[in-house]
């Protein structure tokens, strides 16, 4: 009973809408019904020319067409993913980039004493071993007599050394005794200079401490490098054991460094800048952070309106032996970016007016799939150690850490802590440096697959900066300048300033335009699928009926035909078996079940046993809907207006 | 006659329609059409129908939802950047040379004495030197009327409530009478920390002041004595300033342009109010500009500059060096904005780029070609210079101030017929111009009413810098060069007074940045065309085809109105009869006055393409 409707409902619609076969009852005249009257040109010119050679001729020429549509097609899907690039210029008030300042001295080199003095008496032992300098003979003395006392154990186990590259023997810097050195030698200054020259190269070697027979020499052309290189080896591991607020307070305080700022017309001091502590540079001074919220902008262009600093580096508290370069490093970056200083830092000199006129970029590159970036770095599988928005270099940096800790087991002093690891030191992690040398090497290297993780940030800010350096105080304002300065330092300090303690710094817009450049899709559907229709319709004026045209009669048409050919042979083949009496085949059985038959709906399996034609020959009369008439009408409908053309 | 005759063929041509009836009519259109749906609805079987009817109106219905997207896209006016980069002879930028010093202070020094006397008095207050060296006691009282006009203060501000106002001269101390303005600058927590403020009036005598605090005394100092020497300076005349300032002959000792040597006499002179007299070299005002085909060093301009630092105004500049800047052509040097310092002693040497970004004006981008279409004023036109937006702001602001302070500002052009601002005839001016230059409001105007340039040049430098001149070689290059300026044998010059400048095209010497539309009426039309292609293969013709078709529908529908008017005005008629029955006579002799009703099938009307062409009309000659 339930199937009674369902059944009522498909018996009326096979009767409103009844399923005819395709047009044609043979494929060459599908074929030929089809080329008569499809859409597209060329098939017609086909059937309708006469004469071999002009039919090949239009074959050829249809097919060339088609091969064209499918080679420009093909050529338009693949250019489809690309983008074309929009320069916009827009005058506008312009946010005032966040500016960190550092002194290139991390650290007040007298606060530091007891921290450093032991490694200082060993660096310098070692500067008169190796070089037979001493900067002054009573100060060494009472060092190299201090040493045997005092010689804590990790500067036994990475001293520097002398090596005789062909012998492959170093002199050690505290017994003075040659020994045989073993493991790899890395030229850790460049593989282009030849050291076999110079008699004698300087370097330190790292042994992996579970392991002794696991060593690695590092070598320098130059004992300035190297001897810096171990400094920083040696004061990294000092400085990883201090606590930061510690550190915060050997480093400079804003008082100290800042002395006069003025932005955009007004005084500002040190509330306007806010403290950030980098590892190697010690206190920074970040103005305009937007910490509290604001974010300053410039409403106009040009050296008055910028922010102007006058800077004090207390040229006479710096580490010797760490940093050799005098004056401050600055960085202009956005709000919400990390200042990347010991990278991209702009030195800015002493006892000079540094005018630094910016101007601004945006940038933003579409992301997947037009180009390899990453908008947010959320799809990064590389977790962002940085307080700040991603960067590349984010990116890079957190992973060498995390290998570091992976592979190490504690992190390395240059970048901040992941959750739960601690910096190195040589009291817990007595492998760290050889560990993180190597590890090192492998980064650089591209080994440890940080490269391949890492994306570029899609959108980025630039701000291109135009340095200039003019002589400041000049000669003649020298002396009132330094005096009022003195005096704005504040009456405690009671020295006149020295004008090689002081920079001045001005950092401004050029001009408040802003320059936008953006990808922007190439294409978009609409525009391929006018593309398509273009080459399309100019090749053969086809369209998106047309291939559902050719859809229908080569697929379906045609495989019905095909199909009931092969069902016919099938069936003649089964009734001359079945006269030599055998079991009917398992396909003649769903066939004839009526069940299934009425539930076929409409396609070619009904059409399939249409003709049914039993054993005559093919002359049947064809399906009703075929139209060689309607083509005749055509014709006929044709002629009158060419008769009526020819008469007169 | 011939007219109506004509007429009557032009309606038997509309007339001649495809069929009598709406169905008819469609019947027709779909079968000869062009667009590739319609036949396929009257060509196929009824199921096929119901298909293709749908396709048909589905495809239609995208064609018109994409012709949208596209008419809109065009409508947007985007545009398409294309870069080029390379090498080719271009114009030598003009460079302009000032002295980061305006004046000469052996020239100004009678004009700026009372100044520099009080300045140095107050300093010696401020910096409390012990009582017992004060040596100038027996200087000349000081004149303290410049003085009282702006005096400087200090301002003790320990307690934030009440800050005490300390004048240096007068050691009376006013409490918090006046009302503060601008930042506090003081902090709380410093000991002994004292902030330097300048009291700037609206009018003496008033109650009206302002206190621009500063937190560091040689900023107050020097803003100071901006502001006091401003004021005496724009009383000067023009001329006598020119004549206060740097000479080309004393600054620019040496010149070569490529092969060329060429002196101080191919740099036009213009009057900076910034920086005194500054110099430019090819500034194609006169002449033609120079083109540089090579790059390189040994093909651009070297200029050995002498800035004299031992004439500086003390209190003025505390920077010392050369002011430069690379600009276009008949273009105004800001080069508070745009320009670079060169070091004294040394080399300067700076590879140029030009980058250049060429924009489609309106409508594509909001931006001016010749600023022309600017509401400002260009206050620099006087220079004969093009337009620029530093010229359209500064402009702007000008004119502001002379509408507010009614005096004008000395740093900028002045429109005709106003002065400059000075203490004695506007007392007040200072007040009104600090104000104003701190209003963020006007500047707001400012950068809402002007409009950058649609071609916007700028000159990219690399800056490097060496010492010049080497400890060898640096007497015989004193020695010749004293003896070329001042015909003298004693050396003139010296490390802090010379710069020598090298401007060159780098490898590549532009980089241009250029729009195109993006969407042009040729890309609108072939993009339609594709759309409308792609998915009926249609063209324009169909379209007109289509409108054919309604016209025709129209006629028939008038014809139907016709002929639906004409049978109930017919049934009315009979309706009338059967009413009035009585009138039989009358009736029968008015339905024969009537015309027959010849009109009922248009006769014309061709169902044509069935009936033999013997049957057609004779206007078919119009074809």
């Amino acid at each position: 009973a339930a199937t009674a409707p369902g059944k009522k409902i498909t018996a009326r619609l096979k009767r409103t809408l009844p399923v005819r076969g395709p047009q044609a009852p043979t494929l060459s005249e599908l074929m030929r019904w089809y080329c008569l009257n499809t859409n597209t040109h060329g098939c017609r010119r086909i059937v309708v020319s006469r004469g071999r050679l002009r039919r090949l001729l239009w074959i050829l020429l249809t097919l060339s067409a088609v091969g064209l549509i499918l080679w420009q097609c093909a050529e338009l899907l693949m250019n489809y993913y690309s983008a074309s690039v929009s320069v916009t210029v827009q005058f506008q008030k312009l946010p005032f980039p966040a500016v960190t300042i550092c002194n290139i001295n991390p650290y007040k080199y007298s606060a530091m004493k007891e921290y450093l003095s032991e490694l200082d008496k060993e660096t310098k032992k070692a500067l008169e071993t190796f070089y037979g300098f001493s900067e002054g003979k009573s100060k060494v003395r009472r060092s190299v007599d201090d040493w045997n006392s005092t010689g804590s154990d990790f500067f036994q186990q990475i001293p520097l050394l002398k090596v005789e590259d062909f012998a492959r023997t170093a002199t050690e810097l505290h017994s003075g005794q040659k020994r045989k050195i073993e493991g790899s030698v890395f030229h850790k200054d460049s593989s282009i200079v030849n050291s076999g020259d110079s008699n004698d190269i300087i370097g330190f070697q790292l042994c992996d401490a579970n392991n002794s027979s696991e060593c690695a020499l590092y070598t320098f052309s130059s004992g300035v490098n190297a001897i810096q290189e171990w400094y920083k080896l040696h004061y990294m591991n000092i400085m990883a054991q201090i606590p930061l607020e510690t550190k915060e307070k050997l480093s400079y305080s804003a008082d100290d460094l800042l002395l006069t700022c003025f932005f955009d017309g007004l005084s500002c001091d040190k509330r306007h800048f806010t403290r950030f502590h980098h590892p190697l540079h010690g206190n920074c001074y970040t103005f305009n952070s937007g910490e509290n919220g604001t974010v300053l902008s410039t409403s106009t262009g040009g050296s008055e309106y910028g922010l102007q600093v006058v800077l004090y580096i207390d040229e006479a508290d710096y580490n010797p032996f760490l940093v050799t370069s005098t004056g401050a490093k600055i960085i202009v970056h956005d709000q919400d970016e990390y200042p990347f200083i010991e990278d991209i830092g702009t030195e800015i000199e002493t006892a000079a007016a540094t005018s630094i006129g910016m101007h601004f970029t945006r940038s933003r590159k579409l992301s997947k799939p037009y180009s390899d970036c990453t908008e947010t770095g959320a799809d990064i599988p590389v977790e962002n150690l940085y307080n700040k928005s991603y960067s590349l270099q984010i990116c890079l940096h957190s992973c060498f850490q995390k290998a570091m800790v992976d592979s190490c087991g504690c992190a390395q002093y240059a970048q901040p802590l992941p959750a739960g690891a601690e910096y190195c030191n040589y009291k817990k992690n007595p492998n760290w440096m050889y560990c993180y040398y190597r590890l090192h090497e492998k980064f650089v290297k591209e080994q440890l697959g940080c490269q391949q993780i890492c994306k570029d940030a899609c959108s980025f800010k630039e701000w291109a900066l135009t340095t200039s350096i003019a002589q400041w105080p000049s000669t003649v304002s020298e002396d009132w300048m330094l005096r009022v300065l003195s005096w704005d330092k504040g009456q405690k300090l009671n020295k006149k300033l020295n004008k090689t303690d002081l920079a001045n710094l001005m950092v401004f817009y050029k001009d408040l335009n802003e320059r936008f450049i953006s990808e922007n899709p190439a294409n978009t559907l609409v525009i391929l699928l006018s593309n398509f229709g273009g080459q399309l319709g100019l090749w053969m004026s086809c369209s998106v009926v047309c291939v559902i045209e050719i859809v229908e009669v080569f697929f379906i048409d045609s495989l019905s035909i095909v199909m009931r050919r092969q069902w016919q042979r099938a069936k003649k083949w089964w009734s001359q078996r079945g006269s030599s009496g055998r079991a009917p085949p398992a396909e003649r059985q769903g066939q004839e079940n009526p069940a299934c038959v009425d539930e076929d709906l409409p396609t070619f399996t009904t059409a399939l046993r249409l003709p049914l034609p039993q054993d005559g020959p093919l002359p049947r009369t064809p399906p009703p809907n075929y139209s060689t008439l309607r083509l005749e009408t055509a014709f006929t409908e044709q002629l009158p207006d060419t008769l009526e053309l020819g008469q007169h | 006659m011939n007219l109506k005759k004509y007429l009557v063929r032009a309606l038997h041509r509309l007339q001649k329609g495809p069929g009598y009836t709406y169905k008819e009519l469609l019947v027709w259109y779909c079968d000869n059409t062009n667009t590739h749906g319609p036949k396929r609805i009257i060509k196929e079987g009824p199921k096929k129908k119901l298909i293709w009817f749908f396709l048909t109106l589905l495809f239609a219905s995208l064609v018109f939802w994409q012709w949208g997207i596209l008419i809109n896209t065009y409508l947007s006016y985007n545009v398409t950047s294309s870069l080029s980069i390379g090498f080719k002879t271009m114009k030598f930028p003009a460079v302009t040379i000032c002295n980061a010093n305006p004046f000469k202070y052996s020239e100004v020094r009678p004009l700026l004495q009372e100044l520099d006397r009080l300045i140095e008095a107050a300093l010696e207050r401020i910096l409390q030197p012990t009582p017992g060296n004060s040596t100038d006691d027996v200087s000349p009282p000081l004149n303290l009327e410049l003085w009282n006009q702006i005096p400087l203060v200090l301002i003790d501000e320990h307690d934030k409530d009440h800050p005490v106002i300390l004048d240096i001269f007068e050691t009376n101390q006013t409490a918090g009478g006046n009302e503060m303005l601008g930042t506090a600058g003081g902090n709380q927590h410093s000991e002994d920390y004292e902030t330097m403020g300048n009291d700037t009036c609206s009018h003496q005598g008033s109650d009206n002041c302002t206190y621009r605090n500063f937190t560091s005394a040689a900023q107050a100092v020097t803003e100071w004595y901006i502001l006091q020497s401003t004021s005496i300076l724009s009383k000067v005349p023009l001329h006598e300033r020119i004549r206060m300032g740097y000479q080309a002959e004393d600054m620019i000792l040496a010149c070569l342009y490529g092969a060329e040597p060429c002196n101080y006499k191919n740099f036009t002179q213009i009057y900076h109010p910034d920086h005194g007299n500054c110099y430019i070299f090819n500034w194609g005002m006169d002449e033609e500009a120079l083109n540089s085909s090579n790059p390189g060093a040994e093909f651009g301009l070297k200029l050995i500059l002498d800035i004299s630092q031992q004439d500086y105004i003390p209190y003025l500049s505390s920077a010392a060096g050369a002011r430069l800047m690379l600009h276009q052509q008949k273009s105004f040097p800001f080069l508070k904005d745009q320009g670079i310092y060169a070091m004294a002693g040394t080399e300067t040497s700076i590879g140029v780029l030009v980058d250049e970004l060429e924009r489609m004006g309106y409508p594509y981008s909001d931006c001016t070609m010749n600023g022309s279409d600017v509401p400002v004023k260009n206050l620099y036109s006087q220079y004969n210079t093009s337009y620029s937006i530093q010229a359209c702001l500064r402009s702007c602001f000008q004119n502001h101030m002379v509408e507010i302070c009614g005096c004008g500002h000395y740093l900028f052009p002045l429109p005709e017929g106003v002065n400059y601002c000075n203490n004695e005839d506007n007392p007040g001016w200072a007040y009104c111009y600090s104000s104003l230059r701190s209003s963020i409001k006007q500047r707001q105007i400012c950068i809402d009413s002007c409009k950058e340039t649609c071609n916007d040049t700028q000159y990219k430098m690399t800056i490097s810098m060496a010492d010049w001149p080497s400890e060898a070689s640096e007497d015989w290059i004193f020695h010749i060069l004293s003896y070329e300026r001042d015909m003298s044998t004693n050396v003139t010059l010296d490390r802090n007074g010379i710069i020598k400048l090298n401007i060159y095209f780098q490898e590549y010497n532009y980089r241009t940045i250029s729009e195109s539309a993006a969407t042009t009426i040729v890309w609108l039309l072939s993009s339609l065309g594709g759309q409308f292609g792609f998915w009926m293969g249609g063209s324009v013709l169909c379209l007109i085809e289509f409108g054919e078709i309604i016209i025709d529908s129209l006629w028939i529908t008038i014809i139907n109105v016709i002929g639906w008017c004409k049978g109930l005005k017919q049934r009315r008629a009979r309706a009338a009869h059967t009413n009035l029955g009585f009138q039989h006579e009358g009736a029968v002799p008015r339905a024969q006055a009537l015309p027959p009703e010849p009109g009922t099938p248009p006769p014309n009307y061709d169902s044509l393409r069935v009936q033999p062409p013997a049957a057609l009309g004779p206007d078919s000659d119009a074809d």
